[in-house]
């Protein structure tokens, strides 16, 4: 059975793919989502095949909430959207569907053709996450877990990012979330702006920094505004002080 | 594609923009156009002074038994009909001088040089014709020598020209200041219509195809329900593309355009929006200007429900508050935040109530209560006592 999640803000516009998803013999709705975070939330709790995504919904939009998604495990997303047809059309045509409200039964027939002929190559959503990436302005807020939610936080909250295996610790003031993303994922979501790697397992908001201190062999010493020391690897020295001198 | 007003939308390429835009009237050539008026005020004001002059003359030499009656006739008639002459050119080369109206000593300098040949002329002909009327009734024209006669005259000539010159620069100075205020009002006239042309036509694409995808949903469980929204949907439509003729409107339609768009958008937002009417039925036919309140309440679901997952309640208020009519669109649920800018459907109402009543009505937007309130205040004319 194909798994899929339907989110949309609109009740009518759920109601309708609901129907026409359910009326596919190999297809099954296993949940649906009114905004965008629980929208990610869904997908988190029920790993579905396919997302049907509005593009504009309350707190996050579905661009938005693609940004958030691991890529490798992420779904095939299929935007359904009244929205800017020209927007749309600028997705690569072979990395995402899109269905332009409204929409007959022919064209949601041969998304859902599509879809079949993805899962059956083994495709993942991993393009749609690069292109909802890449039409989110760099990511301001991180999806994080919390106990069973998902909670949005500010991403110019995160002091730092340690890697641990398949895990990222995301340290803010307050405290530690624990995501199941890689660090190299977490900072092309997050963008280059703010994150720079320091070393193979961690990576520092700019914005934190306090001082640096020279130690043997080219390694520094990072003190973070918040007494925390980090250990500056000299391979990614010429990176920061780059970045740091802008 | 968002920003496109529906009108434009649905014409593209099909209706042309209202070619009355006012690049073409700020143009500054001065030209022989005048107000016809100015030069009639001109020749009366002349055959006026003419007409004094004569019956003075008349009335001065009379007292003298030995002059006849033409005598002064002839005197001032000749003057006059030279002067006549020379007015008549100035008058024929004034759109000319026009250019020289704000920079007065180079219009008057214009005029001026041509005094000398104006004395040589003047005098020669005015002579010319006394001694030969003179002649004819076999008398003789008795004047001083000439030398007298040249420099007598030329002071005159010189007077009575300045004098002229003056009424002429006034004249046609105050008949240019018209031509240019009324351009000017053509222009903010123009300037105005073409900006309520754009301002109108509220109904945005993204509205529509969500409406059309509610119908589209709708049919396969509620076709009846389907068949009234696709009806409203019409009727909204034909409202939105008839209002640029019909730019008031009384508020009774208004409302129901208002519901029309209403209807719509609980469909599309049902569980989400409760909408509740407060309005005065004695006020329903204060004429109020087309689609005023649609891009309100179109805000209000922008700004207060599409981004919010808890309910809101909208109110929609009309009653009197003492000279103005007072409609408030107002929501709960959502607030306004600080650094909050209005948005492109208010400055356009805010223009809108700008252009129709100048500063006598409002549009103000803030926090009220638990939510956001638009209250558009306008002023009940007719009903003033």
């Amino acid at each position: 059975m194909i798994r899929v999640v339907i989110a949309d803000d609109e009740a009518p516009a759920r109601e309708k793919l609901e129907r026409w998803v359910a009326e596919q013999s190999d297809m099954t709705v296993v949940g649906s989502a009114e905004d965008g975070l629980s929208t990610a939330q869904c997908i988190e709790q029920f790993r579905p095949n396919v997302a049907f995504l509005d593009v504009q919904m309350p707190t996050l939009s579905g661009l938005q909430v693609v940004a958030q998604l691991e890529p490798s495990s992420a779904p095939l997303i299929v935007f359904v959207t009244a929205f800017d047809e020209h927007a749309v059309k600028a997705f690569d045509l072979n990395a995402v569907d899109y269905l332009l409200k409204p929409y007959d039964l022919d064209r949601f027939t041969r998304t859902v053709q599509r879809i079949r002929e993805r899962l059956h190559a083994h495709e993942s959503g991993a393009t749609a996450v690069a292109i909802g990436r890449a039409r989110t302005p760099a990511c301001e807020r991180l999806l994080v877990p919390d106990g069973e939610r998902l909670q949005l936080i500010d991403a110019a909250s995160v002091e730092w990012l340690e890697a641990d295996d398949n895990y990222v610790h995301v340290h803010t003031a307050a405290r530690t979330y624990l995501l199941r993303r890689t660090l190299q994922d977490l900072l092309s979501q997050l963008g280059e702006q703010r994150f720079v790697r320091i070393h193979k397992s961690t990576a520092v908001n700019l914005g934190s920094i306090g001082s640096l201190t020279p130690l043997f062999k080219g390694d520094y010493e990072i003190h973070l505004h918040n007494g925390r020391v980090l250990r500056l690897s000299r391979r990614y020295r010429e990176t920061l002080f780059a970045r740091m001198g802008q | 594609m968002e920003c496109l007003s529906l009108q434009a939308w649905l014409h593209s390429g099909v209706m042309n923009m209202p070619s009355r835009l006012p690049s073409a009237v700020v143009h500054t050539d001065y030209g022989a156009t005048f107000p016809p008026k100015t030069l009639a005020t001109l020749w009366a004001l002349w055959a006026a002074f003419w007409l004094l002059m004569i019956t003075v003359s008349i009335e001065d030499q009379l007292r003298d038994p030995l002059t006849r009656w033409w005598e002064p006739v002839l005197s001032e008639g000749s003057s006059a009909l030279v002067s006549t002459g020379w007015m008549w050119l100035a008058v024929r080369v004034r759109g000319r001088y026009a250019r020289y109206l704000d920079k007065p000593l180079a219009w008057f300098g214009s005029y001026l040089r041509w005094l000398p040949l104006v004395f040589i002329t003047w005098i020669t002909a005015v002579y010319a014709i006394r001694h030969g009327v003179y002649a004819t009734v076999g008398r003789t024209y008795a004047h001083p020598g000439w030398g007298f006669v040249v420099v007598y005259e030329s002071l005159k000539l010189t007077y009575f020209t300045g004098l002229w010159l003056g009424i002429l620069f006034g004249i046609d100075s105050y008949g240019q200041w018209q031509l240019q205020w009324r351009r000017l009002l053509q222009t903010q006239k123009a300037l105005a219509e073409a900006q309520l042309a754009q301002l109108q036509g509220q109904l945005r694409p993204h509205f529509l195809f969500n409406a059309l995808n509610t119908v589209s949903a709708l049919m396969h469980t509620d076709v009846a329900r389907a068949d009234r929204l696709v009806a409203a949907l019409g009727d909204l439509l034909r409202i939105s593309l008839r209002s640029n003729e019909h730019e008031m409107t009384p508020l009774a339609e208004e409302l129901r355009t208002l519901e029309l768009y209403a209807n719509i958008m609980l469909e599309r937002f049902r569980d989400r929006v409760t909408l509740g009417w407060q309005i005065d039925q004695a006020l329903l036919d204060i004429p109020v200007p087309a689609l005023l309140l649609q891009p309100l309440l179109e805000n209000v679901f922008k700004h207060g429900v599409e981004p919010t997952v808890a309910h809101v309640r909208i109110i929609v208020s009309v009653r009197r508050d003492s000279g103005s009519l007072e409609i408030v669109i107002g929501n709960s649920g959502c607030m306004l935040a600080s650094e909050h800018r209005d948005g492109v459907g208010f400055r356009n109402c805010r223009e809108r109530l700008g252009i129709i009543y100048g500063n006598t009505a409002s549009l103000l937007v803030r926090n009220e209560g638990d939510g956001v309130a638009a209250r558009v205040l306008i002023p009940l004319m007719d009903t003033i006592q």
